[in-house]
């Protein structure tokens, strides 16, 4: 299902069992740790006009429905902030799935072909990290609210690190 | 059969507006040199000074230089690199 909360700075593809609870993170049916996500979770990266992205997402709802694909997120709107003029989808998968899930994507016209781990994310949006000292840079924040985005950056994605062995949460957007 | 390079929109204000190149090279850094021959300034906005990827990730068939050998990725006709901006990443 096609979830577009006009709150929300994403619009998500996901199948329906998440809205009671259900995790996207499985694997053979058991939930993945932490740890686990961090080696082998990661996304396609496909970028395009907002118009297109929708089109696209309604090719790739039933296949998230069929659980062909886990879980889809695309923006809402550029992050013109971040020096991007389109949006970004990202199709999230286990790393030993990509190739199946690329020839998904190929077949409804994405060229750019670009594997994102979830491990590397992660590391740019902890403090001291690309991303997040650029979007930092990119706000008006003042030097206490600066310190208090990176607190709770490691804070939270630090804790995956420091807790390999517990059952991964993904976190509310 | 040459390299191909595919560029997302948000890019193509680098490459004259172009979003597929096609060009000779060994390495993944003699094929931005070739980018930088047909788009001179290109370079600069891929490589800091220090010779380091920046602003943008590359990849080589879907796999990040990060985790290749960087700019000194060898590369053989018909494979893709793909560039996106680093923003786009996550």
């Amino acid at each position: 299902m096609i979830q577009d909360n006009p709150e929300s700075k994403f619009i998500f593809i996901f199948h329906p069992k998440i809205l009671i609870g259900k995790k996207y993170t499985v694997r053979n049916g058991q939930e993945m740790t932490n740890g686990e996500v961090l080696q082998y979770w990661g996304k396609w990266i496909v970028l395009g006009e907002k118009s297109w992205l929708d089109k696209v997402a309604i090719k790739l709802d039933p296949l998230v429905e069929s659980k062909e694909i886990p879980v889809i997120k695309y923006d809402r709107e550029p992050s013109v902030n971040l020096g991007i003029d389109e949006c970004v989808m990202m199709v999230y998968c286990d790393r030993r799935d990509r190739d199946r899930i690329w020839q998904i994507l190929s077949r409804f016209g994405v060229k750019l072909k670009a594997w994102v781990t979830e491990k590397e994310t992660m590391e740019m949006w902890l403090p001291g990290g690309l991303l997040l000292e650029r979007w930092i840079a990119s706000k008006d924040f003042d030097e206490f609210t600066q310190n208090a985005v990176r607190e709770d950056a490691q804070a939270r994605i630090g804790y995956l690190f420091d807790h390999p062995d517990e059952i991964f949460v993904p976190w509310e957007q | 059969m040459p390299v191909k390079i595919i560029i997302p929109g948000s890019l193509k204000r680098w490459f004259d507006g172009e979003t597929e190149y096609s060009c000779q090279g060994e390495r993944i850094l003699d094929c931005i040199d070739r980018l930088e021959e047909r788009f001179p300034g290109v370079k600069g906005h891929l490589i800091d000074p220090k010779g380091n990827i920046s602003n943008v990730l590359i990849f080589l068939n879907g796999d990040n230089l990060r985790i290749l050998d960087g700019l000194s990725t060898t590369v053989k006709d018909g494979d893709e690199i793909s560039i996106i901006p680093l923003a786009a990443s996550g």
